[in-house]
């Protein structure tokens, strides 16, 4: 192959390589190791360590083009705090988060959610808040003022969890399942920020990859505890808890697929890179 | 339920038209985008509508408790309306200042707090020149935490200083410069990285719902991917009406105007 037709490859071949070696693993699995990165190690290990009864917020601020990366990690971590007794008070600052969250709660606490015994009990579903920045800072200041009912019109005061927390101090831990604005950076500015530090609310964050670098920086200060990078962070934590739980490990086959994905446009990187430095080395225009 | 079938059969179907942006755009694809950006346009503006009226008008607590104060909030954002009308459009500036007033303070006041005096202080605490950890490069459980810091410190200011053009970047200056401009080179790897692993997720996640999903009732069983040779089919047909249809040619651009000459006096 010359130099000339590796820069003329026509782009839509690649996509359709692409689709192959992504379709492999997906439909026979090849069960590659799944290396536990840190980051994702101090989510599970927070979580492990708040006490039952202590009170989690569940915030879904994401819509459905982030699902694929954000819908695992929120159901995984909510999967856990039931596990673990914890008291779950879920919402969502994004419109289109609300039904997300709703179906995610479905999901974990059955298909007759909220028509359970425990709701208003040990678990609440407020749907979603208005006001972005301005609502999650008036939901930290006060819970009520935020919001007057819970997402079934059930008023907050009668709802006996709403009763043990009125602001973002009485929560133990907040997590948010985050894919833009308002998102993480928003609770550190209006939530941890004005109700104590990190230490009074420790933050989690599940993020889509291509937002964890930008937060790399929180969280090496602290005011993010634990990060779950993308499908990669979805996968590990899932893993943890089937070790732990026997939770099902369903991500596997998307681990796979996309460490086999990586492999490939690595392999575009270089095969592009040499078509480039020799095209300019037998003196061409490279483009 | 038959809407499940149906959402089956209708989320397949506009997953095979979308993806087919990538061979040619075409108005199987355009049509898609079109009825995403209207739905979620109409979805965002009756969730909003909902929340305004449980916000402020229902429940105990609410106008319809008897707690006037909330019909003040609801004048101010019915003021955005006048952006409508010419005669009172400078009512709109109202809402719009007070919105704009209440962010630029809360705003300056979150990202002092948590984006610039929390990351100096969290990178000067970690510095091995300061602090009771003098020369102390172990930085305990997590390793290198020092010279971590001194890697930001670093890069945070050669970065700045390529982007200072009041000096040419020579000699020192231009070293630093040049510092700066492999940082941000790595930065942008970075991000890159992480996109490519992003887009990657969202495309396994369609796959696995074209793979997976399946509609089951006790007579039959639907799987999400009987549906794709049907909407590929779809697809092949709009592609050999669109080749036998004559390429349209762009507009040509509008003449620009001719430049008025200046009248002569007298």
């Amino acid at each position: 192959m010359s130099t000339s037709s590796i820069a003329k490859i026509d782009r839509r071949y690649l996509y359709i390589l692409l689709f192959i070696v992504v379709s492999i693993p997906l439909l026979s699995p090849l069960k590659l190791p799944i290396p536990l990165g840190e980051h994702a190690k101090r989510v599970f290990d927070k979580t492990e360590s708040l006490t039952a009864g202590s009170v989690v917020i569940e915030s879904f601020d994401y819509g459905p083009s982030t699902r694929p990366e954000n819908y695992p990690q929120s159901k995984d971590h909510l999967f856990h705090a039931r596990e673990l007794g914890l008291k779950v008070v879920a919402l969502a600052f994004w419109p289109s988060g609300a039904p997300i969250g709703e179906e995610a709660l479905r999901e974990v606490y059955g298909s007759d959610f909220p028509d359970i015994p425990e709701y208003g009990v040990t678990v609440v579903y407020l749907g979603y808040v208005p006001g972005a920045e301005v609502g999650m800072q008036t939901f930290a200041d006060n819970c009520a003022t935020a919001k007057g009912t819970d997402h079934y019109g059930t008023s907050l005061p009668s709802l006996p969890l709403m009763q043990e927390v009125q602001s973002a101090e009485d929560f133990d831990l907040w997590a948010e399942w985050a894919s833009g604005t308002p998102g993480e950076q928003q609770v550190i500015q209006f939530v941890q920020g004005r109700h104590g530090g990190p230490s009074a609310v420790p933050i989690v964050v599940g993020a889509t990859a291509v937002s964890v670098s930008g937060m790399m920086n929180f969280y090496i200060s602290g005011q993010i505890y634990g990060i779950l990078n993308g499908l990669a962070g979805a996968g590990e934590y899932e893993f943890m808890l089937n070790v732990k739980y026997g939770y099902p490990y369903e991500q596997g086959p998307s681990l796979d697929a996309q460490s086999l994905g990586h492999v490939l446009i690595l392999a575009f990187i270089i095969v592009g890179n040499i078509g480039y430095l020799l095209t300019r080395s037998k003196g061409g225009k490279a483009k | 339920m038959i809407q499940d079938l149906f959402a089956l059969i209708f989320g397949v179907t506009v997953t095979v038209f979308i993806y087919s942006f990538l061979w040619k755009e075409n108005p199987l694809s355009r049509a898609v985008e079109h009825l995403f950006i209207g739905w979620a346009a109409v979805y965002t503006l009756a969730s909003m509508y909902d929340a305004a009226l449980t916000q402020g008008v229902w429940g105990a607590e609410r106008i319809e408790g008897g707690n006037y104060i909330w019909i003040i909030p609801i004048l101010i954002s019915l003021m955005y309306f006048f952006f409508f009308t010419k005669k009172y459009f400078y009512l709109y500036r109202y809402p719009v200042s007070i919105v704009v007033g209440i962010m630029a303070g809360m705003m300056i006041c979150g990202m002092i707090q948590s984006n610039f005096l929390v990351q100096i202080q969290s990178t000067a605490r970690d510095l091995p020149l300061v602090g009771a950890g003098v020369w102390d490069w172990s930085g305990g459980s997590t390793g290198i935490i020092g010279l971590n810091s001194l890697i930001v410190i670093i890069g945070t200011i050669t970065a700045l200083t390529f982007f200072f053009f009041t000096w040419e970047h020579k000699g020192a200056f231009g070293v630093s410069t040049k510092i700066g401009r492999y940082f941000l080179m790595a930065t942008f790897g970075a991000a890159y990285g992480s996109t490519v692993m992003a887009r990657i997720s969202l495309f396994i996640g369609r796959l696995r719902f074209l793979y997976e999903t399946t509609y089951e009732e006790p007579t039959y069983l639907v799987n999400a991917w009987y549906i794709i040779p049907i909407a590929v089919i779809c697809v092949i047909i709009m592609a050999l009406w669109m080749r036998s249809k004559p390429e349209e040619k762009p507009p040509e651009p509008a003449p620009a105007p001719k430049p008025e000459k200046p009248k002569s006096k007298g």
